[in-house]
């Protein structure tokens, strides 16, 4: 035994110093990452720079683009009235009705997903639905959402509570049924309740999944919001740019793109950290 | 009336292919304080026999009988050592030992619960490590910690179904005492029976030792009585005539050929 401890003392030691040479490495990474990144959209603008000059001007050119996107990001807060409103606000707006639809969505899509995984009963009745249903864009539930709620803006929250239930409920699902038998044999020859079977064995067994599943969930709610914006007009992201065509300001849309982007990056980046946190090592 | 009495054992499974019946005329009384090893080539369905003891599995003929009431489930009265430890590995080591006594001593209260782990841990030399995570930790400790948990909740019968299948010669050596002295510390009182493929272990450890045919359909071929004295040592124990000779039948038993053929090769080497 004092051999173990001595070991892990020495292992202890090494994990608080770490080699100097070690942070100059990760350093060096680091640098090296972004040189390639920026050179990937030095690539991106040059071509972008041939094609403005390729169509006479049609598409505007990178260094129009810039100074507009920075006039845009200079003043982000500014209010003048319903249609004219700084970009961080319609963000602002487009992240509140994700959210909210998301939240609503993965409410319903983690209880049912874990019904599904444990029950063969519920998966036999529930998946047919799910196979239907998960392929149709959540744009055409738009009509039922006004019908149901007499309101464009809760018409697009409807929208993305769709849209937020299949890749949770599946991954949970998923995840639920692919508990090993080890794991459950556990709970069972210990007596485990159900309430702690489900604490400490299920949920944190199925929580790198569910994780995975929100992760997708909030992509795709990203990827529908502009769509739905367009649609539902008044605010938010999408509604910037379907307004900047009709102004027939492509500087504002391709600046709008490139915030989009920028955005759902940080949203996945978030999520995939939250992943890394709940995933043990078996 | 024996303490654990199995009765005319059938375990059958419905598999693809038919009916699949795994042991047969299984008849087995074990007294308290007693330990025994089922021993057997793999597929014998030794480990079947040690599920049906612990309830995971329901006989489809015949009965186990423990104080004489019939097995009908898992139970806090037996605990179990799997094969491949099977801690949570989201658990530390103490969570893990924690939440398995907290579920199967249902009327404790919380303080002793806690008092309870930490007696098991430091038993088993772990009460240092006992933040870690599965991951962090050797075979050996995991094993340690999965005895620990079936000690912990502190059961009549303990069931260890190839307990130090995985583990290196050293290590295994050190978790045999080490078994040994947890068994010691509660008076002998507990009945031990294990499932395993190791003679040396199975004669080292145990009272009897159970001896399987080969399955399918297998039965009991014969139970072997190992009288050794009790504290047993290591290096005294395999030195004793009795255990030589134990082992010699049990060789005899499980291995068919245990010489090679090799009188071509001395041909040749005469020739030469």
């Amino acid at each position: 035994m004092a051999i173990t401890t001595t070991l892990t003392g020495t292992e202890k030691e090494t994990v608080k110093d770490p080699k100097p040479g070690m942070l100059l490495k990760r350093t060096m990474e680091v640098f090296v990452n972004l040189a390639y990144s920026v050179s990937g959209f030095g690539l991106l603008i040059a071509l972008w720079y041939i094609i403005t000059v390729a169509s006479g001007g049609e598409l505007p050119s990178p260094a129009a683009t810039f100074t507009v996107f920075w006039d845009l990001v200079k003043d982000p807060f500014y209010d003048l009235g319903p249609n004219d409103k700084g970009i961080a606000l319609q963000l602002l707006s487009s992240l509140t009705r994700v959210f909210t639809g998301f939240l609503l969505g993965s409410f319903v899509a983690i209880p049912v997903g874990l019904v599904m995984g444990a029950s063969n009963i519920a998966r036999r009745i529930f998946y047919p639905i799910v196979q239907v249903l998960k392929p149709v864009s959540p744009l055409a539930w738009f009509p039922i959402g006004l019908v149901a709620f007499q309101s464009a803006a809760d018409a697009t929250i409807f929208i993305i509570v769709i849209t937020s239930l299949w890749p949770t409920l599946i991954n949970t699902a998923f995840g639920v049924s692919s508990i090993p038998d080890d794991h459950r044999n556990v709970a069972k020859a210990f007596g485990f309740s159900r309430w702690k079977y489900l604490t400490k064995v299920l949920i944190p067994f199925s929580l790198p999944h569910i994780i995975t599943g929100l992760r997708l969930s909030i992509g795709v709610a990203w990827l529908v919001i502009v769509a739905g914006e367009m649609l539902s007009g008044g605010m938010g992201i999408g509604f910037f740019v379907w307004d900047s065509w009709n102004a027939l300001s492509l500087e504002k849309v391709i600046s709008a793109i490139l915030i989009i982007g920028l955005v759902g990056l940080l949203l996945d980046r978030g999520f995939a950290a939250l992943e890394k946190r709940v995933t043990y090592a078996a | 009336m024996s303490y654990l009495k199995i009765e005319d054992l059938e375990i059958a499974f419905k598999t693809p292919k038919g009916r699949y019946v795994a042991v047969q005329n299984i008849n087995l009384d074990v007294d308290k304080g007693e330990i025994i090893s089922i021993i057997g080539h793999s597929g014998c369905g030794k480990s079947t026999i040690l599920n049906a003891v612990a309830g995971m599995v329901q006989p489809t003929g015949g009965s186990v009988l423990l104080n004489g009431k019939k097995v009908k489930g898992p139970g806090p009265d037996r605990g179990i050592v799997f094969q491949n430890y099977s801690l949570l590995p989201w658990l530390c080591v103490y969570q893990n030992i924690y939440q398995a006594v907290d579920a199967a001593l249902k009327t404790e209260d919380k303080a002793d619960k806690h008092a309870r782990v930490e007696q098991y841990l430091k038993m088993v030399g772990l009460w240092d490590h006992r933040e870690k995570y599965p991951k962090q930790i050797s075979g050996g400790m995991k094993q340690r910690v999965a005895i620990a948990r079936a000690f912990a909740i502190d059961p009549e019968v303990l069931l260890l179904d190839e307990p130090f299948g995985a583990l290196d010669a050293l290590t295994k050596s050190s978790l045999h005492i080490e078994l040994l002295k947890m068994w010691n510390l509660t008076q002998r009182s507990k009945t031990i029976i294990m499932v395993t493929h190791d003679i040396e272990e199975a004669i080292f450890l145990s009272d009897r030792i159970v001896v399987m045919n080969n399955g399918p359909a297998s039965t009991i071929r014969e139970i072997e009585n190992v009288h050794l004295p009790r504290p047993r040592n290591k290096k005294e124990t395999v030195n004793m005539p009795e255990y030589k000779v134990i082992r010699e039948r049990l060789l005899n038993l499980l291995v068919d050929k245990v010489v090679i053929d090799d009188s071509e090769l001395y041909k040749e080497e005469q020739a030469a």
